[in-house]
């Protein structure tokens, strides 16, 4: 691989194309905003120069092709100057109202502001006003004083979800992102991914707005159950340090948004709007009382009745829910795998509006495990053999009217269903979010999740139920 | 505009094939000229007929200083503002079509009759200064031709 | 350009009488595409819309072997005020135009030509057009041209009032039917173009010298001129002039003579109090810098592209501006600042950001609320604009201020201290 030098340091292109590449795969910090690795390359920033050594050219590094040999500066005199210029052209009309503005800690213009500025504002003419809450869309609010025109979501819009949607109207400091005219980002079902790119405090979510600061918060990986290519996600919640009093465990522990988590086997930078919802899907109302045909019962009666319903039944059929972790279908398998006619039920089909499959990310099958599922249990469509006597039910998508009359029902679910109660035995399950796991998405790739969050009392995980379940008495002395 | 579709089928016969986007701004500009300005149903026509995004039209609409969303008044004054023609007189021109007009540059008469606008450089920098009315140039103007002018117009 | 205006001298049959097409018969019959390239090299014909870059230079970055589509496009978007020579050219002679622009596709292996005019030239663009049907009419353009083999169709492209899409690359976007930004280099238009494929974009003016290069040879073009800067050059001179207009100027010839001989001088007898030499976005002068304060003025430089550069000006797009004693040079930024703000096309952050700025001072300083470092801010801001900009727009409107305030300070600081103009804001000369 040929060789550049960046600060007279000599450093391998390792195959990459400019200049700017090269550096920040070395960790040469160069400022950047409009520039993006999943993006064409804008140029408009103009805040990512760099000097030639010996000549004093200076150019823009994002779009500057690497020559083997070739001699950069990235912290010169004039670069220093320029990158001082290029943020005191930005602060002429920026707001600076960081105090009201979501992005304030992850913001790349304060980033920049406080390393490479720290100049106020040159000038003490008024600044230029404009619209400060564009409705952009159901999810998605726009200041257009805040925003920079770097043209990151428009690229976004027009060369990876295609929506066509976003784009620059009028020219010079009257120029404005807007969207088509009779369009909204409604449309796109991966619009939020532009709250992630939009390098200041332009493009909000509404959902989280005046949530919490970020530096409150901390990621906890994960991967989100929506479909089955299972993208892996940041699901942010307050730090234990900074959890109030005034709330109590089950607020302080709420995810407060869903961002997503960079994969190159998987979803790349992105995550389509379903998944930056997957919080609020996770808040639905949860079982937390087991039950014997609706009577409320300790956790450990229903697990002994539903032992005993096992051991009777002659003909036992099992639906294994394909939302499982590989780790609980291994435990089914293991424990119970002998013991049933198992089937591979899909807990979740696409709801009213919903994309059912597009070629970004989104895929028809509405459920995370379905692969795993199905490499275990196989690919049979559901069909009850005439005698059953028993139907462990798990998960979602039942169709209760369509079990087999006169067959006991052995129900475990997460989600508080008035099925629940005709169950002979119910047990309440644990959630993705109560605990550790993984996934196993449609092309094999295996991604994990981490609890954010206590579990209920009351509430078992399948995978230590499942044993329980499968042995022949509890507690032997 | 789908009555001008024939005209802009033809104007293919001299474009290299595959790039109908490159008829967006010559439609415009013809679109304008028959109804005098672009309407919605106009911009509507085009997405279909050239097959591109709506928002492309949007944004090369709000970048062209001559093309207009609305309707103007029946004769368009548009008056040089630039170098050659401030230092030959226009400041005056545009003071004299604002007193006889009644009206600031930006603005139309009451009877829709006349709109007034500045520009800048026309190109017509040794004949200074110039009027374009109706896209057409008037030069070496001065208040009397400029009078004239105006009387002309009906 | 050497024959008389008259009522028909646009016409293809007055063009033919005066030698027209004749270089592109010759050519098909007789030469190579890249024996036209060469011979233009060797010419060493410069651009005439600003740069002044070797024409037979910027031809040879298309490769004639490359298998794909090369596209030719004429600049005639002629937005640099002070400057209506192309317009000249379109109205008086646009044949001299179409068979350059011919010999040109000839050498470039270009199918498909372009002619970019700008939305407000009305008249030029109808004799233009017109001209183009002669020229269909007579089989100069379309299929196997004059029975050669080669095919060229041309596509006259009207523009709508934006002055950045005389900068080439965004005249591409404009083509393209997306917004007319300009683009990054890399890549070279050469080598990705208008649809992504190589492309040359040439002045009007330059391109009308190919037909009598080619007809001539390039000795003698050289013979004209000086040895750096061969050839005519048109001339549009405008402002404080008592003969304004196009004049066809040899390179070399004493700026002194032109202006006060051929043009008349300053109206009104006055001074000259300084000189636009090509177009706004060229460095101004004084008159005494530019030794045109008389006709034998001893210091007078020569009209040539070394000479000016040397004093760390430009011919630039050949507008040239003359400006009497007496007027006020604050006003006259300030009419150049409105213009680059209103002209930026937003896109990269120290011209968007920079013009509407420099605007906003130059406005408060005429509406007598300067402040004393407005002027360091002005610099500033130009500075700021130097080589960081993605096209030239910005860079101009910083070298123009720099030069005017370099050249003037002294009104500038007046009229921040008193709060009026030396001049009394005066831009005529009555």
């Amino acid at each position: 691989m040929p060789v550049i030098f960046i600060n007279g340091q000599e450093v391998d292109t390792l195959g990459h194309d400019t200049v700017l590449k090269v550096a920040l795969a070395h960790g040469f910090h160069i400022p950047h905003f409009c520039w993006h690795p999943a993006l064409s390359v804008a140029g408009n920033c103009r805040i990512c120069m760099v000097e030639l050594e010996g000549d004093g050219w200076t150019d823009i590094a994002c779009n500057m092709p690497v020559k083997a040999g070739m001699r950069v500066l990235t912290d010169s005199d004039a670069v220093r100057a320029q990158r001082k210029a290029m943020l005191q052209f930005i602060l002429l009309n920026h707001p600076v109202d960081c105090g009201i503005c979501d992005k304030a800690g992850e913001c790349a213009l304060q980033d920049y502001h406080y390393e490479h500025s720290g100049a106020p504002r040159q000038t003490p003419d008024p600044k230029l006003h404009t619209t400060k809450f564009f409705n952009l869309s159901s999810r998605i609010v726009l200041d257009n004083e805040r925003c920079i025109l770097c043209s990151r979501c428009v690229r976004f819009t027009r060369e990876i979800s295609k929506s066509n949607v976003l784009g620059i109207e009028n020219r010079a400091d009257h120029s404005l992102l807007r969207p088509a005219e009779g369009h909204s980002l409604d449309e796109d079902p991966y619009s939020d991914n532009v709250i992630d790119l939009c390098p200041v405090g332009a493009l909000l979510s509404r959902d989280f707005m005046y949530q919490a600061r970020v530096w409150y918060l901390e990621p906890a990986p994960s991967v989100c159950p929506g479909c089955e290519r299972g993208c892996t996600v940041n699901l942010w919640r307050r730090k234990p340090e900074w959890r109030l009093k005034t709330l109590d465990a089950r607020q302080n522990e709420r995810i407060l948004r869903v961002t997503p988590l960079e994969n190159p086997a998987v979803n790349d930078y992105w995550i389509c709007n379903w998944g930056r919802d997957m919080a609020k899907w996770l808040e639905r109302p949860r079982a937390e009382q087991a039950m014997l045909k609706g009577r409320a019962v300790a956790i450990d009666e229903a697990v002994e009745a539903a032992r005993a319903l096992i051991q009777a039944a002659q003909r036992p059929v099992a639906l294994v829910s394909s939302a499982a972790s590989n780790e609980e279908l291994e435990a089914f398998k293991a424990s119970l795998g002998d013991v049933f006619d198992t089937f591979v039920k899909s807990d979740r089909v696409a709801a009213d509006g919903e994309v059912i499959a597009d070629e970004l990310l989104i895929r028809a099958d509405k459920n995370p495990n379905t692969r795993a599922a199905q490499a275990l249990f196989g690919t049979r469509p559901v069909i009850f053999p005439e005698d059953t006597d028993l139907v462990l039910a798990w998960g979602e998508g039942v169709e209760f009217g369509e079990l087999p009359r006169g067959a006991k029902i052995l129900f475990m679910g997460a989600w508080l269903l008035p099925e629940n109660g005709s169950a002979d035995v119910f047990i309440p399950l644990s959630i993705q979010t109560e605990r550790r796991g993984h996934y196993t998405n449609f092309e094999g790739v295996v991604s994990g999740f981490e609890p954010v969050h206590e579990r209920p009392a009351g509430v078992a995980d399948a995978e230590t139920l499942l044993p329980r379940l499968a042995s022949s008495s509890e507690g032997a002395a | 505009m789908r009555h001008l579709i024939p005209e802009f089928d033809r104007l293919k016969a001299r474009l290299p094939p595959g790039h109908d986007a490159t008829l967006l701004v010559p439609c415009l500009n013809r679109i304008q000229e028959d109804r005098g300005f672009i309407a919605e149903q106009d911009i509507a026509g085009l997405v279909e007929y050239l097959g591109v995004p709506r928002i492309q039209i949007d944004e090369v609409l709000s970048f062209y200083g001559m093309m207009r969303r609305k309707p103007i008044g029946r004769w368009h004054l548009e008056c040089c503002r630039n170098v050659s023609c401030s230092m030959r007189g226009s400041e005056r021109l545009l003071e004299q079509l604002a007193g006889r007009l009644g009206i600031k540059p930006g603005e139309t008469t009451e009877d829709g009759r006349y709109t007034l606008s500045t520009v800048e450089c026309l190109g017509s920098c040794g004949t200074a200064p110039v009027l374009m009315v109706n896209g057409i140039h008037h030069e070496n103007l001065d208040p009397a031709a400029v009078d004239a002018l105006l009387e002309g117009l009906d | 350009m050497d024959f008389e205006v008259t009522p028909t001298s646009h016409t293809l049959a007055a063009y033919r009488a005066r030698g027209g097409y004749q270089a592109l018969e010759k050519a098909l019959r007789e030469l190579k595409p890249a024996e036209v390239t060469q011979t233009v090299m060797d010419s060493g014909l410069q651009g005439r819309g600003g740069a002044a870059f070797p024409a037979g230079r910027k031809w040879q970055g298309i490769n004639l072997d490359d298998g794909l589509p090369h596209y030719l496009i004429a600049n005639a978007d002629e937005g640099e005020p002070g400057t209506f020579k192309d317009r000249w050219v379109l109205e008086n002679t646009p044949h001299t135009l179409l068979e350059s622009m011919l010999l040109a596709s000839y050498a470039l292996g270009v199918r498909h030509s372009f002619i970019y005019i700008r939305g407000e030239y009305d008249h030029p663009w109808r004799r233009l057009a017109a001209a183009v049907e002669e020229a269909y009419a007579a089989g100069y353009f379309g299929a196997s041209i004059l029975g050669s083999g080669f095919s060229s169709d041309l596509f006259v492209f009207r523009g709508a009032g934006a002055y950045v899409c005389g900068e080439a690359s965004s005249l591409l976007g404009s083509i393209e039917g997306t917004r007319a930004y300009p683009r990054n280099r890399p890549p070279r238009m050469t080598v990705r173009g208008l649809y992504q494929l190589p492309t040359i974009v040439n002045n009007v003016e330059t391109l009308s010298n190919i037909a009598w290069i080619m007809r001539n040879g390039p000795q003698a073009f050289r013979e004209i001129g000086t040895p750096k800067s061969p050839g005519t050059r048109l001339i549009s001179i405008s402002g404080h002039v008592v003969r304004p207009g196009v004049y066809e100027v040899e390179l070399g010839y004493p700026w002194g003579k032109f202006v006060h001989e051929d043009c008349g001088g300053v109206a009104g007898g006055r001074a000259v109090k300084a000189v636009i030499p090509g177009g706004i976005s060229s460095q101004i002068l004084t008159g005494k810098a530019a030794g045109i304060m008389t006709a034998n003025d001893p210091d007078g430089l020569l009209l040539a592209h070394e000479a000016l550069a040397a004093i760390g000006s430009s011919m630039g797009s050949g507008g040239m501006i003359l400006i009497a004693e007496g007027t006020c040079m604050v006003r006259l930024l300030q009419i150049m600042l409105r213009f680059y703000h209103h002209e930026s096309c937003g896109q990269c952050t120290p011209c968007r950001d920079g013009m509407g700025w420099m605007h906003r001072v130059i406005d408060r300083i005429v509406n007598g609320q300067g402040r004393p470092e407005d002027i360091e801010t002005l610099y500033q801001i130009s500075r700021a604009n130097d080589g960081t900009t993605i096209c030239g727009l910005g860079d101009a409107a910083g070298y123009a201020a720099t030069a005017i305030l370099d050249n003037f300070r002294d009104e500038f600081e007046y009229f921040i201290e008193h709060k009026r103009s030396m001049h009394e804001g005066r831009l005529e000369c009555l």
